[in-house]
Order: C-alpha cells, then sequence, then structure tokens
C-alpha cells in the first residue's frame, strides 16, 4: 500500500483486529472510502460489524491495524502492559472530530434542546463563534427535517425524530466521514423510512458515509459498496447490484435469502 | 417571649455560627464526595480501594464518635508531637475547624454514594456521543455529566443537605457555640429550658425550609429535558 493512496481516501483502514478478552471478533479487516462513497456493511449479528464501525473512532480501541483520516494516520502505540493504544489522545479527539457517528440509540444529550444538541460539539470542541454555529445548526435542521422542534428536548421526539437530530448533530461536525450504527434498528417500523429518507439525500448530496445496517434496501439500492462481514472477516464485497444479483459466496446468499424472504 | 428577645444577641450568634458551619462543611462534603465518587469509578484499583474503605469506615462510625476523636484526640496527639519534636509547647485545635472537618468528611461519605449513584445514572450512550465529538474528559464532564449528575444528585443530596445541617448541632459537645449550644445555656441560668429549645427548634425548622426553597429552585433549573413522570414532580 503505497503513502498516497492514503491521500487519496477519506477513510482508509488497513488490517484491523479487535479481540474481547480471548475472542478474536474482527479478524483483519481493510476498507477503503473515497470521497462521495456510500459503504454499506451488512452482516449477521455478531459478524462484528458494529465492533468495526467503533473501532474506526477509536470508542473500542483495535488490538492491531491501522486507521486513516483523510490520509491522518491515528498514531498507535505498545503500551507499558502491552496493550495497542493510542500514542496521543489529543490527536484522536482531533480526527474523532472530523467523523460524524450516529448510534443505534440516538444518544442525544437529553439535557439539552434539539439546537443545543447541534451546535454543542461545534461551539466547543471545533470553536465555531456561536452565532455562526447556530446559523448551520439551524440550516442542518431544516434539511433534515426537524426545524420546528428546535427547542424541544429529546425526550419530547419520537424515535425518528431524534435520529433525524442526531444526524445533524453529526453533520454539524463538517465531517469527511459520517458513520452510521445501525441507525434504523431501534425505530418502530413506521418511523424507519423517514430516517432512511434523510440517509438517502446526504448519499444523493455524495456524502461519504459508512453505513452498519439491516435494511437491505438501502444497501442495494442507495449505497456504492456492500461489504458482508462474516465472523469478523470479509466474506465478500462490490457493487450492490452485482452482489445482490449474482452473490459469489454461499455466506451472502444465505444471508441475503434469511433476510430478504 | 421577653426573654428570649433579651438573649436574642447569644441566639442570633449561634444561629449565625450554625449556619457557617453547614456551609464550609457543605463544601468539604461536596468536594470529598465528589473525589469520592470519581474514585470509586476510576479504574485506578487503589483509588477505588481507598474511597470503599472510606465510605465504609464513615458511614459506619456515630459523627459523635468521630467529632470527639478528631476534637480530643486530635489535641492530643498534637500536643504529643509537640512534646517529641519540641516545636510547640501547647496547641489548640480550634472548635469550629474541628467541626467543620469532621461533618464534611462525614457527609462526604454520603455524597460520595449519592455522586456515583448520579453518575451511573447518566445513560453511557450520551458520554459515548460526547467521545465521538472529539471532546474530551474535562468538557464531557462539564457539559455533559456535570450538569445531568446535578439532577440526578438533587434528590439524595437534598437528604444529606438536611440531615447535614441538623448534624452541626453535634458540635455543641466540644464547646463550640453554636445555636442549639447557646440556646441550652440560656435556658438553664433562666430555667426557661421549654422556651429556648423550643425558639432553637423553630430556628432549624426556619433553615432547613430555606434550604427546602434553595434546592426546589436547583431542581427546576436542572430538570430541564427531564420528562416528568407523574409520581416524581
Amino acid at each position: 500500500m503505497s503513502e498516497t493512496s492514503h491521500d487519496q481516501a477519506a477513510l482508509e483502514v488497513v488490517d484491523l483486529h479487535k479481540s474481547f478478552a480471548e475472542v478474536e471478533v474482527i479478524r483483519g479487516v481493510s476498507l477503503q472510502a473515497h470521497k462521495g462513497d456510500v459503504i454499506s456493511i451488512l452482516g449477521a449479528s455478531g459478524s462484528g460489524k458494529s465492533t468495526f464501525l467503533r473501532c474506526i473512532n477509536l470508542l473500542e480501541i483495535p488490538t492491531a491495524g491501522e486507521v486513516f483520516i483523510a490520509g491522518e494516520k491515528i498514531r498507535m502505540r505498545n503500551g507499558k502492559s502491552g496493550n495497542y493504544e493510542p500514542e496521543d489522545i489529543h490527536q484522536v479527539e482531533r480526527l474523532r472530530a472530523r467523523l460524524g457517528m450516529v448510534f443505534q440509540s440516538f444518544n442525544l444529550w437529553s439535557h439539552m434542546t434539539v439546537i443545543e444538541n447541534v451546535i454543542e460539539a461545534p461551539v466547543h470542541v471545533l470553536k465555531i463563534p456561536k452565532a455562526e454555529a447556530v446559523e448551520q445548526g439551524e440550516a442542518l435542521l431544516k434539511k433534515v427535517g426537524i426545524y420546528d422542534r428546535k427547542d424541544y428536548y429529546p425526550a419530547q421526539l419520537s424515535g425518528g425524530q431524534q435520529q433525524r437530530v442526531a444526524i445533524a448533530r453529526g453533520l454539524a461536525m463538517r465531517p469527511e466521514v459520517m458513520l452510521f450504527d445501525e441507525p434504523t434498528s431501534a425505530l418502530d417500523p413506521e418511523l424507519v423510512g423517514e430516517v432512511l429518507k434523510v440517509m438517502r439525500d446526504l448519499a444523493e448530496e455524495g456524502r461519504t458515509m459508512l453505513v452498519v445496517t439491516h435494511e437491505m434496501s438501502f444497501a442495494r439500492d442507495v449505497s456504492s459498496n456492500v461489504v458482508f462481514l462474516h465472523e469478523g472477516q470479509i466474506e465478500e464485497q462490490g457493487e450492490p447490484q452485482q452482489m445482490f444479483s449474482n452473490p459469489n459466496s454461499d455466506r451472502f446468499r444465505q444471508f441475503l435469502s434469511r433476510t430478504m424472504q | 417571649m421577653d426573654v428570649i428577645l433579651e438573649y436574642q444577641g447569644q441566639l442570633l450568634q449561634g444561629t449565625w455560627v450554625t449556619i457557617q458551619l453547614a456551609i464550609f462543611s457543605l463544601m468539604f462534603s461536596v468536594g470529598f464526595g465528589l473525589l469520592g465518587a470519581w474514585a470509586k469509578l476510576s479504574k485506578n484499583l487503589v483509588a477505588q480501594k481507598t474511597a470503599a474503605g472510606y465510605t465504609t469506615i464513615v458511614r459506619g462510625v456515630p459523627d459523635l464518635v468521630l467529632i470527639l476523636l478528631v476534637f480530643f484526640g486530635g489535641q492530643e496527639l498534637a500536643n504529643s508531637i509537640g512534646a517529641v519534636t519540641g516545636l510547640w509547647e501547647y496547641a489548640e485545635i480550634s472548635q469550629f475547624a474541628a467541626g467543620v472537618a469532621t461533618i464534611g468528611v462525614v457527609f462526604g461519605g454520603y455524597m460520595t454514594e449519592t455522586f456515583r449513584g448520579a453518575i451511573l445514572s447518566i445513560p453511557k450512550g450520551q458520554i459515548e456521543a460526547g467521545v465521538a465529538c472529539g471532546m474530551n474528559r474535562v468538557l464531557i464532564f462539564r457539559r455533559i455529566i456535570g450538569p445531568q449528575m446535578v439532577r440526578y444528585a438533587l434528590p439524595g443530596f437534598s437528604n444529606n443537605w438536611l440531615v447535614q445541617i441538623k448534624s452541626t448541632a453535634l458540635v455543641s459537645v466540644i464547646g463550640l457555640q453554636d445555636v442549639v449550644y447557646n440556646g441550652f445555656v440560656a435556658g438553664r441560668s433562666t430555667r426557661l429550658l421549654f422556651t429556648f429549645m423550643f425558639a432553637v427548634l423553630m430556628i432549624y425548622l426556619l433553615l432547613t425550609a430555606i434550604s427546602d426553597l434553595a434546592l426546589r429552585w436547583l431542581d427546576r433549573k436542572y430538570s430541564k429535558g427531564i420528562v416528568v413522570r407523574p409520581d416524581d414532580g
């Protein structure tokens, strides 16, 4: 892998491993996301797909492997106890701020209103002047269709509304890449559509997105690439059309037949 | 009533001592409580064990015993150290300082548990969301944990605080002239103990009522965004 390839990718992961105690959950996964890519990560539960996503912004510390964000490598070292760990937490914090993360359970800050949630990190992490952050935040709330609730608290919103706010909060970081960790899995079925629509709009806008999902229609129709994980390894990857119509691996074929009945 | 007016100077002075004692010891107990909660939740084993030992001891021993121990025991200790080193002949521990320190340390133990519980009530995902945005630990504590911790801690904190105000009465046994001490002295010398102790009772009620108002105000201020269920309004 040449150095220049790191510069081109918005995000690059090289040979990532992650173990919990004795169990190796991620067993050498590499992935590149270029600007505008929408990569869906599929897999049965327990395949390690969420863990993989959480390793990218070091919510979980990988056991081995490298992560590059816009060409900048997250510096890791082997610590005193022999654990693989970040060398410089400040660098990690700076790079985390260049990724937007959307969680399965929304994780909005419950003591802040919608607009306060959206401007919090821009003001306090990116040090954007408050007025500017509010202006930008309001524009984002309009984009995700929830501007009229900007002064509500999260507990006053439905799950779908909360998730749209969470997406706006992620976008407010002006991220290189948006990471979605099963963004519709905690939603009532009738609320899934509104969140998927927002994500579809973002994809059309050319946002770089990594989406761990169970939504097969999103993976097939919206994403530019699909990665299928099985037991912590990439079993199959490629363009959705090809993969969905003519899967190479038996496991992905089985997975499809189980999930798309 | 006239008698009370005659002794109002002593009573007011005593009340003022009680108030100062309560406020200073509150500052200590909040400080120890935060430190204790941090230690109990930290990954550092030494900190964890120290905090566990601390809360076990102070919650398992009567306040009165600790006050006597700190004041008289401390006095003896200071004098023996003076005698051995020859640095001083006689040292006196301030009753006020002994009272503040003891009550602060004791209630710090209770506050530790209150704050620890409050921090644990904050959904972990909200902290993760802060981490994912690139917030550092200080920022996460200041912006996410702190404000919500106050809210979750308030019921327990209110309880602790009311008990703490009342516990300040214990310092009268080491001769500190708080409202109880002064009321008792006045009552004995006038032989109107009931009248004076009733006055002292009313003063405590007034102090706790004012506290209650302040705590309600805090509760409103920090309840933003919390859905109030009918049973905890």
